[in-house]
């Protein structure tokens, strides 16, 4: 867990060292590209507190979300329709939810431990 | 362990992307890359607008010290002569002066395809009074009709109305007062407006004149729709 907190501060201190900037055309590209990376991950830590982690799941999930989402971006712009949307709504949901069950889990844990500390007394 | 790596890396690049794109949504300093000269040029013209404010405004303020220091009858009588100025000014007296004469006549080709009686088209008609205010014209007159500031140059038709009125065929006269004459029909006889009238069959003549005489607009002016400009540039 803390391991996960430490290599995303490094991430977004080396995006900020490196000072890289994308033109404005891909900026709707990177939001949903950055929108799939997070839904993977979160998903990644519920199952990874579920003890239902797939390692092939998880790496496959990251890459094919991002160019799927990337895909549908692609589509839309061709197309004129705000596609992208549809991938935000998407993520959007999918990220709330996996944050309610990481935050329920997280919650029956320290119910659990502070049990154990009670009967331990 | 390994899966904790792999959430770790997941973590980075999201990170990373999040940060990339947080920046590129940050608004772009607008950078100042005029070099000296072009900055000396601005002081320059902002200067000079300055100083031109400063002299309107000293001349109001004469104009208002009249105004008040005079009696009853003079004041009325310096009213009158205000009037009469801006009046002369807005294009509604008779001018005389010396200025240029435009003709401007059919070109004739004899050739065995049937050739159309050419017509000027408003848009001609407009770049060419543009193109005359900007080397320096002070009045302009089309035939009878005096050019003002708000007088319209349009297409009703597929006929050319000036000031609301159909313009006569062609040859047309335009007679055009400046402070120098001579530099404006220079200016005018190399510009480019003269072979978009060529295109269109037209012929442009210049001449100099000494006694032109310009008629007054005639028309009502309405105002009722007139806004002053947000630009701090005011145009002739």
């Amino acid at each position: 867990m803390w391991l996960t907190i430490l290599f995303l501060i490094i991430g977004v201190a080396l995006g900020l060292l490196t000072d890289i900037r994308i033109p404005e055309l891909y900026a709707d590209y990177l939001a949903v590209a950055v929108l799939a990376a997070f839904d993977t991950l979160i998903g990644g830590i519920r199952s990874h507190l579920e003890e239902q982690f797939d390692e092939q799941v998880f790496v496959t999930g990251f890459f094919t979300n991002i160019c799927l989402a990337g895909l549908l971006v692609f589509v839309g712009v061709q197309l004129g329709i705000d596609l992208y949307l549809a991938a935000i709504f998407a993520f959007g949901i999918r990220l709330f939810q996996n944050i309610a069950i990481i935050r329920r889990i997280l919650l029956e844990k320290v119910r659990y431990a502070r049990m154990k500390k009670n009967s331990k007394k | 362990m390994k899966r904790n790596v792999l959430i770790s890396i997941a973590a980075l690049l999201a990170g990373l992307m999040g940060t990339i794109l947080f920046q590129s949504n940050q608004a772009h300093e607008e950078r100042d890359s005029r070099d000296l000269w072009e900055v000396r040029t601005e002081i320059h013209d902002k200067q000079e607008t300055q100083q031109n404010l400063y002299t309107q405004i000293h001349e109001a303020e004469q104009k208002l010290d009249e105004y008040q220091s005079q009696n009853n009858k003079e004041r009325i009588e310096l009213l009158k002569e205000s009037v009469q100025k801006l009046k002369k000014r807005a294009g509604l007296t008779e001018i005389k002066g010396e200025g240029i004469k435009i003709t401007i006549k059919p070109i004739l080709v004899n050739s065995d395809r049937v050739q159309e009686y050419p017509e000027i088209p408003p848009e001609l008609l407009q770049r060419l009074f543009n193109e005359l205010y900007t080397y320096g014209a002070n009045d302009i007159a089309i035939e009878n009709e005096r050019i003002i500031q708000i007088s319209p140059v349009r297409d009703v038709n597929g006929e050319t109305y000036v000031n609301n009125r159909p313009l006569p065929s062609v040859p047309v006269e335009i007679s055009v007062l400046a402070e120098d004459a001579k530099e404006l029909m220079e200016y005018m006889q190399v510009s480019k407006v003269n072979d978009y009238f060529a295109v269109e069959n037209l012929e442009v003549q210049y001449q100099v004149d000494f006694h032109l005489t310009l008629p007054a607009y005639q028309q009502h002016i309405d105002l009722e729709y007139i806004r002053s400009a947000e630009s701090e540039e005011g145009g002739k």
